[in-house]
């Protein structure tokens, strides 16, 4: 039986690991890789005490930092599937079948990317329809392609394709971009880059590959079309609550709700810190210090009972 | 034999590689935007142009699935 079972490898799992073993909780922490969401940045420059530091890094410093504490078990490539209760303690089940028993579960699964559930994704899914811009922009060079969504994700998805395509579409629903000022103002100097407002995507079309999205024009209600070959999709995030739906109170974006003082769910024994969590600001550092807030809460706890 | 076709800043990529040292697997790297022609090979393998795209011996793997990759090449 552990005291802890920490369920996520970004930066709050990662956290919580490094303080639950510093204060030789019984611990394990189930990782599916490190990282966290960041993974896939170019560059991430507010990661604080590091001017600049690439996704990959992060993930590869974060990695290190919890595997070089003694006290702590560490499983990873493995998701969790279910948190099961039992009695005052827990069940925590693996998608490898396996099964955990712990007193307390700290849920720091952070996010998955949203889809934009339009007629062609799933279609053209790697056939022109991207989402990691990291990875796929220098496909698109010389080609024609639309970023959908001006949160931050959108814009820098803007900015790696900069270099390559010759022309891109930035689609966004509302009457103005939502992503950092510095950004914007990088991209709205770009001659390639063209932002178009106010505008609901409705489908992709193509052969074999894409060719065309189309969209609604949000002012008028008139459809239009754009002729291209590649849309690169940055609509936010789903939060990674499944495996504790039934044991918690989840708000209406399906985000566990937690007591900002402590990180505690309304299930006894069982914590939530980072993006999975009812936070408002899903930023890495915000998460590393929610989860230790929530871990310094199960100390006291488990030294209470 | 085993040959990854990347791009420079694929963090998935990175990945597969650094897996591969791990396990000492000998492996041929192929930036496909050095050369239209390895990114039209990448394309007719896996018929999508999503990177990483990993052949293992005629067997094609997109992306990095560290199971899948485990099993092909028989490490456990």
């Amino acid at each position: 039986m552990y005291d802890l079972v920490i369920v996520g490898g970004g930066p709050g799992g990662v956290a919580a690991g490094v303080y639950a073993a510093r204060k030789k909780i019984k611990t394990l922490i189930i990782a599916e890789t490190f990282g966290g969401q960041s993974l896939v940045s170019a560059d991430i420059k507010n990661w604080i005490g590091t001017k600049s530091i690439s996704g990959f890094e992060l993930a590869k410093a974060l990695e290190e930092h919890l595997r070089a504490q003694e006290d702590i078990e560490i499983i990873d490539g493995v998701l969790v599937n279910k948190v099961v209760k039992e009695g005052s303690a827990f069940k925590v089940v693996t998608s490898d079948g396996k099964e955990f028993q712990t007193k307390n579960v700290l849920i720091s699964s952070g996010s998955r990317r949203r889809k934009l559930d339009i007629p062609g994704e799933t279609k053209f899914d790697g056939r022109g329809v991207a989402y990691c811009s990291t990875c796929d922009a220098p496909i698109f060079k010389n080609k024609r392609v639309a970023v959908v969504g001006g949160g931050n994700a959108g814009l820098e998805a803007v900015l790696d394709l900069i270099p390559y395509a010759t022309e891109i579409y930035l689609i966004q629903r509302s009457d103005i971009l939502k992503g950092d000022s510095t950004t914007q103002e990088k991209i709205k100097s770009d001659p390639k880059v063209k932002i178009i407002t106010m505008a609901k995507p409705l489908e992709i079309e193509g052969d074999k590959f894409v060719e065309n999205l189309k969209y609604e024009d949000r002012n008028t209600g008139e459809i239009k079309e754009i002729r291209l070959e590649g849309v690169f999709v940055e609509v936010g995030s789903i939060p990674n609550a499944d495996m504790v739906k039934d044991l918690v109170e989840l708000n209406k974006y399906g985000e566990i709700v937690v007591d900002h003082k402590t990180q505690r769910t309304s299930c006894e024994g069982i914590w939530a810190a980072g993006d999975v969590s009812d936070v408002i600001y899903k930023q890495n550092n915000i998460s590393a210090g929610d989860a230790v807030k929530a871990v310094l809460d199960i100390y006291g706890n488990l030294n209470k009972n | 034999m085993v040959k990854i076709y990347s791009t420079p800043y694929c963090v998935y990529c990175k990945m597969a590689k650094e897996f591969f040292k791990k396990n000492n697997v000998a492996y041929e790297e192929v930036d496909v935007i050095t050369d239209d022609k390895f990114l039209d090979e990448m394309v007719e393998k896996s018929h999508q142009m999503g990177v990483p795209v990993i052949d293992i011996d005629g067997e094609i793997f997109v992306g990095f699935n560290r199971p899948d990759i485990e099993k092909a090449l028989k490490i456990s």
